[in-house]
């Protein structure tokens, strides 16, 4: 298992390098010099040369890539914005923890609603109940986040009142950007969770389960859910990297000073070192997440834990039969 | 024969399935017979005829809806079953009734080890500590051949046959009363279906229990029971003790399952199969449900339902021919 | 002989065929889906005739004026009538959903049929590059892209579409590497049948179910994505009226006006909405064993 990890670690290693390379070649297929944008148009040949060489732009591409990459790797280092020369690490780490708070507040709320209200309508299909859950489902995965979390602010801080409009000063302010993106991404949630419930629900190993006087709770949790539980597992991985995007993008809504603000603000500057290390950071963290999710899995599944057992090499093995 | 003696007796026990918008499946239709203490019951005919729904009954497990049970009662120690409440079905169920389902390989949940579901209905079923579960779980491993050592290994990692033991190990751990065996080797290969078969005798014998063995397998029926009974689209066409059933043979339908069976009649050398297929239990015939594959088919045949005849002691057919006395 | 096979296998494709769209024609919610689909289609077609001035007429008297007779769904804070606006702006919104999943399917389903059916290091380099790809969530892609392709309908399309690609990818692999071994594919092969020959006349065939699937639902989210970029200012720019754009410049008026913000974030939802229960139907129909 520990060796399961390590291997699945460095194997995040060329995927986090390839996506660095992927967004470094998106800047430099850039239309324009970035000098130009910074400076504006009248700035003379002398100040765009030295713009040039403060930010090193002048080295070959090969220079520029691994002169970055080795600064991310040897001091977390994601080089000086080119809105206003100040290092990039500090400003993203102080707004980091605001976005990723609210990323992993949205993804609870998803998860637990929707997994429920999945488990609910799976066990009464067909009914009024199920019924009410599919038209959520659907209608879920069918509302923009954007406009669904203006069209709550309309409602529950300007005509009713309850809820802050913006701002990001405590609980109170969390519960309208967390709210609006959870429940949405509760829907999926539901429908993964419903069609994952009902693949299992007549397997015969149920029947083998209520042959042997087990009740239905146990049954519903024990023996239907934990088997229903790799899919479920899997969208709660795509939730969270939703749910990070839609946080970045709710942020401009709720004024929320996380990551996303930060991150449409350089692209308003065209200032793509910033933008760079925002997309690396979240690809970083969905990766991390999704290492985490395919650990929970050998935790779900003993089939899949074989797998791993056995992706490990011979060492398992071995210890098994010297034991 | 007195009643006390009867472990489970099944009396007119009709079951349909009705889904909405479509015609109702008739499995099974006044179905009528008794298991005494220790006895095996062999449960014969093919697939559809309804021998898996009433196993489903007895156990009050046939899914529902569609499935109802529309009539009928089934007793098991002199209680109607259909009448017990939910909570004391699941008391039943796994300890003084079990099931060995047909097939192995999906019946085990996957992701439990196979001495924890062992362990399952150990837990359910009587007041013991862990340790004291696990020690009986181990036991029953064993007794069904498979080494203790393997008590955390998954379903995964085992064979089909070994699947089956581990099923068998299952349904009786609580020591159950009565154990029904729908097709139990009818998934396995040919080798371990015998080795199979043995070990249940075996067990069954140790236990003191009585079996209801689902199969459409003659051979099987031959082997291992005392009492056979015949079903065809949802009635009991035959039935009687073994030695009637094999002696005397009186159905049609009897008799045509003898006749595919390779061979049951050694002077014949061809097989004899059955023509055509069982009527399609939502839009069942009039009168004998055998008449459109049988060779002796009359116009009475189709006027009328049959009644089931008692052509010797314990031996009953549902058959016109039958009904002159006769015909043997 | 090989002819004959051919025969066979067309035959029994279409009697599917027909049989998914029977089932798809009995699904209620589905054509229900279809039609407000196909109304809304009509009405966008029909833009020229219902509102002739164009979608870029101000007449600042009649600024922020709420829906009434005149202006079904009121006028914008330039006097626009938001009711040219919409149905003109559903043209952009339609099209970039559609031609970006064109886009993203495309290069998709070739990249891995490609990897597919090569299999080895062709099949490693390509799904490694888009794990890369992949371990960036798809709108944000779409963003980085974007923002340095700049706006306009085109970069619009060409940003979502090729963030989606990976996606496209992965569900045209699965299916061919299960279908790559089965009988038929090895008697083509024996009968030295060309490469592509064999991909576009007996694999894709096969995998199309799963990407007919994915594509229904990749033009509503197509046009989630256009609407997401031109609401951060990305993407399709003002004046063009596409819908998230709409929304965008509406939405400081949301406290006075809020019909502005309502009437088009209502299309989106409505089409994306009809569209993905188009989209179940389709997968019921096409794949009966997969029953939500």
């Amino acid at each position: 298992m520990g060796r399961y990890i390590l291997k699945r670690l460095l194997m995040m290693i060329p995927v986090l390098l390839s996506v660095v390379l992927l967004i470094f070649i998106l800047q430099f297929i850039t239309p324009g010099d970035p000098a130009k944008l910074q400076l504006g148009t009248d700035a003379t040949n002398e100040e765009i040369e030295n713009w040039h060489e403060k930010y090193g732009l002048n080295d070959p591409f090969a220079v520029q890539f691994t002169r970055y990459v080795w600064g991310i790797v040897s001091r977390g280092d994601f080089g000086n914005s080119w809105r206003n020369g100040q290092p990039i690490t500090q400003e993203i780490i102080s707004r980091w923890p605001t976005t990723f708070l609210l990323a992993i507040l949205t993804t609870l709320v998803s998860v637990i609603s929707g997994t429920l209200l999945g488990i609910y309508a799976a066990l009464h299909r067909g009914s009024l109940g199920d019924a009410i859950a599919r038209v959520i489902g659907i209608l879920g995965i069918s509302l923009p986040n954007f406009w669904f979390a203006l069209m709550m602010i309309l409602l529950f801080a300007v005509r009713l009142q309850w809820l802050p409009v913006s701002g990001f000063y405590g609980p109170l302010y969390w519960i309208l950007p967390a709210g609006t993106l959870g429940v949405l991404g509760a829907s999926s949630q539901m429908r993964i969770t419903r069609s994952a419930m009902l693949d299992n629900i007549n397997a015969d190993f149920v029947r083998t389960a209520r042959a042997k006087g087990q009740e239905e709770r146990v049954i519903t949790y024990h023996h239907i859910l934990r088997n229903a539980l790799i899919p479920i597992l899997t969208n709660v991985g795509s939730r969270f990297a939703q749910n990070l995007t839609g946080t970045m993008i709710l942020e401009q809504i709720f004024a929320i000073p996380g990551i996303g603000t930060l991150m449409v603000l350089a692209i308003n500057k065209r200032d793509y070192p910033q933008l760079r290390a925002s997309v690396i950071l979240v690809a970083a963290t969905v990766s991390v997440v999704n290492l985490l999710i395919d650990i929970a899995y050998a935790a779900a599944d003993p089939r899949v834990k074989a797998t791993f057992k056995s992706s490990s090499g011979n060492f398992l093995k071995f210890k098994k039969r010297a034991g | 024969m007195s009643d006390t003696e009867k472990i489970l007796s099944i009396k007119d026990l009709t079951v349909h399935y009705l889904p909405p918008e479509e015609p109702a499946c008739k499995a099974v239709n006044g179905v009528s017979f008794d298991i005494r203490k220790g006895e095996t019951l062999g449960l014969v005919g093919e697939t559809g005829a309804g021998k898996t729904t009433i196993a489903l009954s007895i156990l009050r497990l046939v899914q529902s809806p569609p499935g109802k049970i529309l009539s009928g009662s089934i007793e098991f120690n002199g209680e109607n079953l259909l009448e017990a409440s939910e909570a004391h079905m699941r008391k039943i169920r796994g300890s003084e009734i079990s099931m060995i389902f047909q097939d192995p390989m999906t019946a085990l949940n996957p992701i439990d080890s196979v001495g924890d579901q062992i362990a399952e209905v150990v837990h359910l079923h009587s007041k013991c500590s862990r340790a004291e579960a696990r020690i009986k779980v181990e036991e029953m491993l064993e007794l069904v051949g498979i080494d203790k050592s393997r008590y955390k290994d998954y379903p995964h990692q085992f064979s089909g046959g070994m699947k089956q033991r581990v099923i068998i190990a299952m349904a009786l751990a609580c020591s159950p009363e009565l154990l029904i065996a729908d097709e139990p080797t009818t998934a396995l290969d040919v080798t371990i279906q015998a080795q199979v078969l043995d070990m249940m005798n075996d067990l069954k014998k140790k236990l003191g229990s009585s079996v209801l063995l689902i199969t459409h397998d003659l051979g099987i029926v031959a082997e291992m029971c005392d009492k056979v009974v015949v079903m065809y689209a949802g009635q009991v066409v035959e039935m009687g003790d073994k030695r009637s059933i094999f002696k005397h043979t009186s159905h049609p339908y009897t008799k045509g399952l003898f006749g595919s069976l390779p061979g049951a009649f050694p002077d014949s050398d061809r097989l004899k199969p059955i023509k055509g297929l069982m009527p399609d239990p939502a839009a069942l015939p009039a009168g004998c449900k055998f008449a459109d594959r049988c060779e002796f088919c009359t116009e009475q045949c189709r006027a009328r339902e049959i009644g089931l005849t008692e052509v010797s002691e314990g031996h009953y057919v549902r058959c016109v021919l039958a009904e002159g006395g006769n015909h043997h | 002989m090989k002819q004959k096979e051919t025969v066979v296998y067309t035959t029994k494709k279409r009697s599917m065929m027909q049989e998914s769209m029977h089932r798809l024609v009995k699904n209620k919610t589905a054509m229900a889906g279809l039609i407000v689909l196909l109304i809304v289609i009509t009405l966008c077609a029909l833009a020229g005739f219902i509102c002739p001035e164009g979608y870029d007429k101000q007449d600042i008297m009649n600024k922020f004026i709420s829906p009434c007779a005149e202006y079904p769904l009121g006028t914008d804070n330039l006097g626009r009538s938001m009711l040219a606006r919409v149905l003109y702006g559903g043209r952009y919104s339609l099209f970039i959903g559609l031609a970006a999943t064109i886009v993203a399917a495309g290069i998709g389903i070739i990249m891995g049929s490609v990897a597919a059916f090569y299999g080895g290091l062709v099949d490693n380099l390509i799904m490694r590059f888009l794990d890369a790809f992949n371990a960036i969530p798809d709108l944000l892609l779409a963003i980085a892209i974007s923002s340095v392709m700049g706006g306009g309908v085109l970069n619009a399309i060409l940003a979502i579409g090729i963030s989606s690609v990976p996606a496209y990818a992965r569900t045209a692999r699965g299916p061919i590497l299960a279908v790559k071994e089965q009988e038929f594919v090895e008697a083509a092969r024996a009968l030295d049948a060309r490469d592509r020959r064999i991909i576009f006349r007996h694999i894709l065939p096969n995998v199309l179910s799963p990407i007919i699937v994915h594509v229904s639902t990749g033009i509503s989210g197509g046009i989630i994505t256009a609407a997401a970029l031109s609401f951060l200012g990305l993407g399709v720019q003002a004046p063009t009226p596409e819908w998230g754009a709409l929304l965008s410049a509406s939405r400081q008026y949301i406290r006075e006006y809020p019909y502005l913000v309502t009437v088009p974030g209502v299309c989106i939802a409505m089409v994306v909405l009809a569209m993905n229960l188009f989209g179940d139907g389709l997968r019921d129909a096409l794949d009966p064993k997969l029953k939500y």
